[in-house]
């Protein structure tokens, strides 16, 4: 069983990083609005400085746009997932309530927003080393498809490493390591599937050099993530087969 | 120095207890203050624990400093033996260039190197980690100074800018080899239970040096204009160099 601390635990970034259990079950438990106003504001910042690096590709208005969308996106997610979640918990087999999954979620996204944000530097010089966006030119469609397979995978890895961190908080949660396993691959799940689809819909993120910069596609509401990335990957394909 | 020896996290295994490294600061050798430039470049050399010891233990700023000083003072030498290939502008310009993008890659990749670090479960504060990545630059350049004699006697003898470039190279490689590894020793020391992300970011730390090297391009050979206008990766810069015809004057 967990100790709990009587007071929620100060919030550390280095702790978070390491996953330590008890640290992370005291924040869940104990869980504060002071708590979530600070992991909402790392995500702000993280996710932000990740989304500015990516859209200052096509512009900076893109970079502002970008640096906009992508923590909401991650918040948003992290409300539907948590909500899923909480009641797939138990009948999973964690004892989880609504409140502590939120709390859960919340703390993965956290995680995965610090990653991002150690990684938007690497971006910048990513954005920095790629062909400026020229209407009509074949460099810049292959640079676009580059950047969105560089950040999907960016953005899969530190998705998949937050959740993977609180492999062992949710083992604690009781059930043992099996049922943390199957709710971890749920999170995946919804996270790949929910996060993925909204941030189709909140496109452009990094934008195309013969479309003008904007906050949201007109026809925000048709196409898939999946048909982008394999999109990409075919245009990348193409223009190196040449 | 009376500090005690130190058991980097107690509990959980590290890198460091799987491996039956001597605790560090248990020889009192580690503990010894380091002193000037001198004292910190000996440390870097000969011996490494009494850096990581200080790096953990002493007061950081006061390492972190002269070990980024040093650092690019020296590779601001190395870079003269290179831009002395082709002289000219090349013999300012590729020093500033090499010295800039050395210390922008460190910048670049300082977040994400705290980042595995923690991940890896260390609990090695951001300091400390720039204290290793200062260690791991400081380690690189001297190892460079080391083959700047044999550099420069290269390049005073040979036309071929691919063969200089691949010279140079060589010799990064070299250093980068002896830098991570004492950035791996470091990190032992620092309680890094699992060395997969610290792998991973010297993946990352290279990728990102070579990429400067074509971002600043022309390092190597003359320079008509200090910096490139069209971007390019730098396996597509060098296949390029490599099967470019041989070039009539390296000046």
């Amino acid at each position: 069983m967990i100790r709990l601390p009587t007071r929620a635990p100060a919030f550390n970034l280095n702790a978070l990083l390491r996953g330590e259990v008890e640290l992370l079950a005291g924040w869940i438990a104990r869980w504060t609005m002071g708590q979530t106003a600070r992991q909402t504001f790392t995500i702000v910042v993280g996710a932000g400085a990740f989304g500015a690096a990516m859209g200052s590709w096509r512009a900076p208005e893109q970079a502002f746009c970008s640096a906009v969308k992508l923590p909401f996106i991650l918040l948003v997610t992290a409300v539907g997932n948590a909500l899923l979640n909480g009641m797939l918990a138990p009948l999973i087999g964690v004892n989880l309530r609504l409140r502590e999954s939120f709390a859960a979620v919340l703390t993965s996204f956290t995680l995965a927003a610090v990653i991002l944000g150690a990684f938007s530097p690497l971006m910048g010089f990513l954005v920095w080393n790629l062909p400026r966006p020229t209407p009509g030119a074949a460099e810049s469609v292959a640079a676009h498809s580059v950047m969105v397979l560089i950040l999907v995978g960016m953005i899969a890895f530190a998705g998949v490493t937050a959740n993977v961190r609180l492999l062992q908080l949710l083992r604690r949660f009781g059930g043992g390591m099996a049922p943390a396993w199957r709710l971890l691959l749920a999170w995946l799940t919804v996270n790949l599937l929910l996060g993925s689809q909204l941030s189709w819909i909140a496109r452009p993120f990094i934008g195309r050099a013969d479309e003008p910069v904007r906050f949201l596609d007109p026809h925000a509401m048709s196409g898939n993530f999946f048909e982008e990335v394999l999109r990409a990957g075919g245009e990348l394909w193409i223009h190196f087969s040449r | 120095m009376s500090q005690p020896p130190v058991n980097s996290t107690p509990g959980l295994p590290t890198v460091s207890t799987i491996t039956h490294e001597p605790v560090l600061g248990e020889d009192a050798a580690d503990r010894e203050m380091i002193a000037g430039p001198t004292g910190v470049i000996e440390a870097v050399l000969r011996h490494p624990r009494r850096l990581i010891y200080q790096l953990r233990h002493g007061v950081p700023g006061r390492l972190i400093s002269p070990l980024l000083v040093i650092a690019v003072l020296l590779i601001a030498v190395y870079g003269m033996i290179v831009g002395s290939f082709s002289g000219g502008i090349q013999w300012w310009a590729a020093p500033t260039k090499i010295a800039a993008g050395m210390f922008i890659t460190a910048a670049i990749c300082l977040p994400s190197l705290y980042i595995f670090a923690c991940l890896g479960g260390s609990p090695a504060k951001l300091h400390e980690v720039a204290g290793a990545l200062g260690g791991l630059l400081l380690l690189m350049t001297l190892l460079l100074i080391g083959f700047a004699p044999v550099s420069w006697l290269f390049s005073q003898s040979t036309e071929s800018v691919a063969m200089m470039g691949f010279l140079h190279l060589l010799f990064w490689v070299v250093a980068v080899r002896f830098g991570v590894r004492f950035l791996f020793a470091a990190f032992r020391h620092f309680g890094l239970r699992s060395e997969a992300g610290l792998k991973m970011w010297v993946m990352i730390f290279i990728l990102v040096s070579l990429q400067m090297t074509t971002a600043l391009r022309p390092l190597v050979g003359r320079a008509a204009i200090l910096l490139p206008k069209d971007k390019k990766f730098f396996a597509a810069y060098w296949l390029d160099c490599i099967s470019a015809p041989r070039v009539e004057s390296r000046r």
